[in-house]
């Protein structure tokens, strides 16, 4: 046998993985310059499978990238600005030791930069691609809107950030796709369908400056660049999607509405623009200036039969969610000052409402407290001093949860001073037989149109009617499997008890009675064939099978039974809580 | 040569050479032996003239000029005398006196004795420079200037301002956007994905010159981890939650702390140490003295030591050689082994035959094993895509829960306090969709060591 011996480590996995170490002077880039091009480039760490294979025998744990992203890498334009901006660096610094000021100003003028533009479209070469992983760029987007401006970051960073999200925040307001909204200790939750696709994101509450040391400010900064340029590509396309001006601009006849004498006391000419865009409360100026409400209507095709149901089925929804998204129009709302107004202003248009606040808290407000229009008036406080008749006065949760419910949800829980229902997560969606909380219950039972019994009763005895009901409603829904199983049980004890009578025999009374016709109930019967033939299918069914179908069976009745017991304590708790509210009034 | 002159001057209005200084005596100078000297030398001139009393008469110039800034004998009478008319008013005396003392109080108001020093005190001005004021080219200067007057004067424009004003105003604007940075807040963006790329040049040159676009890999656009970008919080993060999704929350934050809890007491325990084993006085001395007293014991089960050695390396020499007929029988023997081994194989091989049906089964049994154990690694390698990989020195660490207990939960929207931060949830998220690799904050180390020193004014007060 000749031939050369094999060397280890020259093939396999060895060749396939590169360390970051090497892949950086394979590069020859500085190692925060490579992490940025990975960064910008999209190209992630790999953990190899066989870690010693491929760290030459050493069980070290190191970062690895694989050899064909890294050769990829050598050939992108944008190192070679790197080391541009490297070398730029140095001379700028040697001028600034020589203090030869022309110089420095001459180096400062021809500054290397570089445009990602390139990237963005080799890294989504479709549109609905770059949609897709739009969630991570609003988020950063409307994060690093918040931060203060100092240190940190750039000032040009923050400023882009912020004309980006106003952006996208218009474009939703104007596309009216907000779909749900969740109030957390973290921050916001919003998700919009734009273009079917759904999108989540996270805005921080106002003023909560917590800036955390644990965070590598620098690779944040990084990801923002690329996604402030992916933000705003994808902006002007959702913009022209709609017919709409892409560098916003405000409609002109709520732009003469806007005009006030006093806009020099909030912002300078320069920004008076972009912060009455961010008021959102005008809406934006289109390219072909069209009727205000447009309708688009689905083509109608001539369709036969299933498809003829189905089709119906569609437009059916198709109105409801037009319904949904026309939920406050028509309806006046004013903010006083202690409320949220970004959030509350941005929510309240997309669902077609007119909102306005207080002058001296933003720019852009259209009308007054005393406009006596107005059907809402949204207050955080226990008690106002002056109020109008004709309006309601009401908590912000309501307008976030009449958004999750789809339906303007009744007033009455959500008055000044009254302990609100709690707020709960539109992101959970319950399956058959978990445990759903009474106030989603009630939600739901709104939904469907059906009425809460009783309104005119007493506060008090409301609440536990409805408790009542709710605790009801909750059996009905968890025992609809247990019913058919008692059901046959039912039959079965009443044969039974025939056959032993019969068995007896002669003790049997004979009796003659007039015959009653017997009331067949067509629903009824079709119930009890489907029963039956379930039954029939469960008899013959093989061993194996039916020891899975036992063991299906068995899973549910134990999540069903837990259910119930949350239901349970959930009852006792509130009648705890009930019982300490009668001693208080006591 | 104009102040010889002028002293020259001065001396011949001077009848009598009247001088200030009254110690000055011409029998004096004329007292003592005569001197013969040759007076046709020039040399002897200087030496043996007497020319003091021309020098202290120009000193005496001098010094006048210098104090009073020209000869007292020039000057009016006005300058060198006052009309004495007795004291002035007592009333104005006082007025005048608080603000005296108030000025000395200000130091600043004296001037230093340094600056007094360095003053000029001389009162002749200094003499004219008058390379100063002299301009090279003055004259054709002069004429260039007159020139210029009467063109302009007909409005003729000389080249060199024409030219000035027909030079093109410098693009400013241009060049700044083509230096644009990325996070300018004005910057402008095109429907990237409606145009379709246009390759004018040739795609040889592009690929030769390196400016050619490479094609991504397909392989890069697969995400490396199935995590949605946005996780949102349990129900029970709601500011305003139901009752049982937050108690909920809290049972999985009150799990998580008692897991963390867990890891430090199993430390704890294992770093405990029995209290007995705790060094005393006397297992200290004891061990100080280690070897200084036993010594002789070690020496001998050294010795013993010795001797044991040799004996084990004399068995080792000790092995007999093997006769003919041993090896002979030791051969036959392995022979006969070999061939019973075989032959039992083959009875086994051929016993097999009748176990075919036990044989089928294990093969079942194997295989279904193996199946089992595929659909297990499957589902692990399905769990695995989730989790985050380990990427470097560092595991990825979990945030800690948001949590709000039931006593922090605000009433209203406008007095909640938010948890948490959401750079650090996003932070995290990176690191937990294994974009970025976990990593710890580069510590500053210094390279050279610092040397502490007490300074003496530090020294003098400790």
């Amino acid at each position: 046998m000749g031939g050369l011996q094999k060397k280890k480590f020259e093939r396999g996995a060895a060749t396939n993985y590169i360390t970051r170490n090497r892949a950086r002077k394979k590069l020859m880039l500085s190692l925060p310059d490579f992490r940025r091009l990975c960064i910008l480039k999209g190209i992630y760490p790999h953990e190899p499978k066989h870690k010693k294979k491929v760290n030459k025998g050493s069980t070290a744990p190191r970062t690895f990238y694989l050899m064909k992203d890294i050769r990829f890498l050598l050939h992108e334009p944008i190192v070679g600005k790197f080391r541009e901006y490297k070398i730029f660096v140095r001379k700028l610094k040697k001028a600034y030791g020589k203090t030869e000021w022309s110089t420095v100003e001459r180096l400062r003028e021809n500054k290397p930069t570089y445009k990602l533009d390139h990237i963005i479209k080799e890294r989504y070469p479709s549109f609905i691609d770059a949609l897709r992983d739009i969630d991570d760029a609003l988020c950063m987007c409307f994060l690093f809107s918040t931060f203060a401006r100092t240190g940190k970051c750039h000032v040009q960073t923050i400023q882009l950030c912020r004309r980006l999200s106003v952006e996208w925040m218009n474009y939703v307001i104007a596309s009216r796709s907000l779909r749900k909204v969740f109030i957390s200790i973290k921050g916001i939750y919003y998700q919009a369908e734009v273009m079917g696709q759904l999108i989540t994101w996270l805005v921080p509450y106002q003023f909560s400056h917590d800036h955390p040391t644990d965070v590598d400010y620098r690779v944040m900064a990084t990801f923002t660049e690329f996604y402030t340029t992916l933000l705003g590509f994808v902006n002007f396309r959702l913009y022209h999607s709609l017919n709409l001006l892409y560098p916003p601009k405000l409609d002109a006849k709520t732009q003469s509405e806007l005009k006030e004498e006093d806009e020099e006391d909030y912002a300078m000419d320069s920004e008076s623009y972009i912060e009455k865009l961010s008021a959102l409360s005008a809406s934006l100026a289109r390219v072909v200036s069209s009727a205000d409400e447009e309708d688009a209507e689905l083509d109608q095709f001539p369709v036969e039969g299933e498809d003829m149901e189905k089709m119906e089925a569609r437009e059916k929804e198709q109105k409801q969610q037009e319904a949904q998204r026309k939920m406050f129009q028509g309806l006046k709302f004013f903010l006083n000052r202690e409320v949220p107004r970004e959030s509350l202003a941005f929510v309240i248009r997309c669902f077609g409402g007119e909102v306005s606040w207080d002058k001296s808290i933003c720019i852009g407000s259209t009308y007054d407290v005393t406009d006596e229009t107005i059907t809402h008036h949204i207050v955080d406080r226990p008690n106002i001093d002056k109020q109008y008749i004709n309006r309601y006065y009401i908590q912000p949760q309501w307008v976030y949860d009449c958004v999750n419910a789809k339906i303007l949800l009744p007033v009455e829980d959500y008055f000044i001073g009254v302990t609100l229902p709690p707020h709960l997560s539109p992101f959970v969606e319950e399956k058959e037989g978990d445990y759903v909380p009474p106030e989603k219950l009630k939600i739901m039972a709104l939904q469907r149109g059906e009425k809460p019994a009783n309104e005119q009763e007493e506060d008090n005895d409301e609440e536990e009617e409805e408790d009542e009901d709710d605790e009801e409603e909750e059996e009905e829904d968890d025992n609809a499997d247990e019913e058919e199983d008692d059901e046959e049980e039912a039959e079965e004890k009443n044969l039974k008890e025939m056959e032993d009578k019969r068995s007896q025999g002669k003790s049997l009374q004979v009796k003659v009675t007039p015959g009653k016709v017997k009331v067949e109930n067509p629903a009824r019967l079709e119930q009890e064939e489907k029963a039956e033939e379930k039954r029939l299918a469960i008899m013959m069914m093989k061993k194996k099978e039916k020891y899975l179908y036992d063991k299906i069976m068995f899973g549910k009745k134990r999540k069903v039974r837990e259910a119930n017991k949350l239901a349970a304590k959930r009852k006792a708790h509130d009648d705890a809580e009930k019982a300490k509210k009668k001693k208080a009034r006591k | 040569m104009a102040a010889a002159r002028r002293l020259k001057r001065v001396a011949a209005s001077q009848p009598g050479f009247l001088t200030l200084k009254p110690s000055l005596n011409p029998s004096d100078l004329v007292s003592g032996r005569r001197k013969r000297v040759n007076k046709n030398k020039k040399k002897n001139w200087n030496k043996h003239s007497d020319i003091n009393d021309v020098e202290e008469f120009l000193e005496d110039v001098r010094h006048q000029e210098r104090t009073t800034g020209g000869l007292l004998s020039e000057k009016s009478d006005d300058s060198l005398f006052f009309l004495d008319i007795g004291q002035p008013k007592k009333a104005e005396q006082k007025v005048e006196e608080p603000v005296e003392t108030k000025k000395r109080k200000g130091k600043a108001s004296r001037p230093l004795r340094i600056d007094l020093i360095l003053q000029h005190d001389s009162l002749i001005p200094p003499a004219k420079d008058v390379l100063a004021y002299q301009q090279p080219n003055a004259k054709k200067l002069r004429r260039i200037a007159q020139k210029a007057e009467q063109l302009a004067a007909k409005g003729v424009v000389p080249r060199r301002q024409r030219q000035l004003l027909n030079r093109r105003p410098v693009d400013r604007t241009a060049k700044k956007s083509a230096t644009e940075a990325n996070n300018n807040p004005d910057r402008e963006y095109y429907d990237i994905w409606g145009q379709e790329s246009k390759e004018s040049a040739d795609p040889w040159y592009l690929q030769q010159t390196g400016k050619k676009h490479v094609k991504r890999p397909e392989k890069l656009n697969e995400k490396p981890s199935v995590l949605p970008a946005v996780e949102v919080i349990a129900p029970g993060g709601s500011y305003n939650p139901d009752f049982l999704s937050h108690q909920a929350l809290l049972q999985e934050a009150h799990d998580v702390e008692v897991k963390k809890q867990k890891q430090e007491d199993k430390l704890e325990r294992q770093l405990a140490f029995n209290k007995e084993d705790k060094a005393t006085e006397e297992t200290v001395l004891r061990e100080q003295v280690e070897g200084l007293v036993e010594e002789e014991n070690e020496e001998e089960e050294a010795a013993a030591n010795d001797d044991e050695e040799e004996v084990a390396v004399g068995a080792i020499a000790l092995a007999e050689k093997k006769t003919e007929r041993q090896r002979k029988r030791e051969r036959a023997e392995k022979i006969k082994e070999q061939q019973r081994l075989a032959n039992r194989k083959q009875t086994d091989q051929q016993q097999q035959l009748f176990q075919l049906r036990s044989i089928k089964a294990s093969i079942k049994q194997r295989e279904q094993k193996t199946k089992a154990n595929q659909i297990k690694r499957k589902a692990k390698q399905e769990a695995q895509k989730s989790q985050p990989r380990r990427l470097g020195k560092l595991k990825f660490q979990p945030q800690d829960l948001e949590v709000q207990l039931s006593n922090e939960l605000a009433g209203s929207l406008r007095q909640l306090k938010p948890e948490g931060s959401i750079l650090k949830d996003r932070f995290k998220s990176l690191q937990k969709r294994n974009l970025i690799e976990p990593r710890d904050r580069a510590k500053f180390k210094r390279r050279l060591k610092v040397k502490y020193v007490e300074k003496r004014a530090f020294k003098e007060i400790t």
